[in-house]
């Protein structure tokens, strides 16, 4: 008998998909913890707008 | 199918969309309650808003409207972030328990990534609402929170890797095997890393303050959790055949 995951273990992941990878947990970084240490700034402006998100989502802050 | 990268890729945009619209309902709905007693806190304490980043006077940068709003679309971007590195993460997987459905394998990593990347990271350094923090402390703050998250995932990948090894062991062998070296390397990483630096300030209510933090943990859960359900749903051929089938009963 096959198992049920079989399928899964033939997924060929390709090099590009750690770029995609990466571009999530940039994202994730820009949002959650940017404090001006990649765009100076125009940081403050990111920071503030999504200020109740990283705080709700427990990421220290301030 | 969901036999290729791609195709799971933009799964995981979907279900991490998904958890993060939930995980922002959450937050509209329980987590600003505390964010809005705390902000109290926080205007109590310096009235004429002068100067700091989180001032509220006359020179704020962003309102309180556009916080609330951008707070949750902040919550469904990190969703569909954090949903391309799960996919990502899924699709590389070959230990992860292998012999279990794709809707039991995606819940379970799910399950497994919360533990992981928050609740780890709650226990150890608890969330903390606005009014609390000293700004002196955040990068060494971020740098332990970051650190216990490593931590976590490597727990993570070591109880996968642990499972493998004893794969020849029976089952309930190889599960309280594999239970007791997470605990165990819970409870060091727990020990080792120092104390939260900063303490809380006197006015900052405790019932705030732990509202806040549960708050906190729940809406956390929402979005890992919830991607883990979600992404199976959408990955597990089980979801498409049972569709297929109503289809067929319709045609």
């Amino acid at each position: 008998m096959t198992s049920p995951a079989a399928h899964l273990s033939a997924v060929r992941v390709p090099k590009w998909a750690f770029a995609v990878a990466l571009l999530g947990l940039i994202v994730t970084y820009l949002v959650l913890q940017e404090n001006g240490l990649a765009l100076g700034a125009s940081s403050e402006l990111l920071h503030e707008f999504f200020h109740d998100g990283r705080h709700a989502l427990g990421v220290p802050c301030h | 199918m969901t036999t290729t990268y791609k195709s799971l890729a933009l799964r995981g945009i979907a279900a991490g969309g998904i958890a993060g619209v939930a995980s922002a309902l959450v937050q509209l709905l329980v987590t600003e309650i505390p964010i809005r007693a705390a902000l109290a806190v926080e205007e109590a304490r310096e009235p004429s808003g002068d100067g700091h980043a989180h001032s509220h006077g006359e020179e704020e940068l962003v309102s309180r409207g556009a916080q609330v709003v951008g707070g949750m679309l902040g919550v469904v971007i990190v969703g569909i972030a954090v949903g391309l590195v799960f996919a990502t993460a899924y699709a590389l997987s070959k230990r992860w328990f292998v012999d279990r459905t794709p809707f039991s394998r995606s819940f379970a990593f799910g399950a497994a990534v919360f533990g992981a990347v928050a609740l780890l990271p709650w226990i150890k350094y608890p969330a903390n609402p606005p009014a609390v923090g000293d700004p002196e402390t955040v990068n060494y703050r971020t740098a332990l929170y970051l650190g216990v998250v490593a931590a976590g995932l490597v727990i993570v990948w070591g109880a996968s890797w642990l499972a493998e090894r004893l794969r020849t062991r029976t089952q309930p062998v190889r599960v309280t095997a594999v239970l007791l070296a997470v605990v165990a390397a819970v409870a060091v990483v727990l020990l080792a890393f120092p104390a939260p630096p900063d303490t809380i300030p006197s006015d900052m209510p405790v019932n705030v303050l732990w509202q806040f933090r549960l708050s906190s943990l729940a809406q956390l859960a929402t979005l890992y959790v919830g991607l883990g359900v979600v992404f199976g749903l959408l990955i597990d051929p089980a979801t498409r055949r049972a569709r297929a089938a109503e289809k067929a009963a319709i045609a």
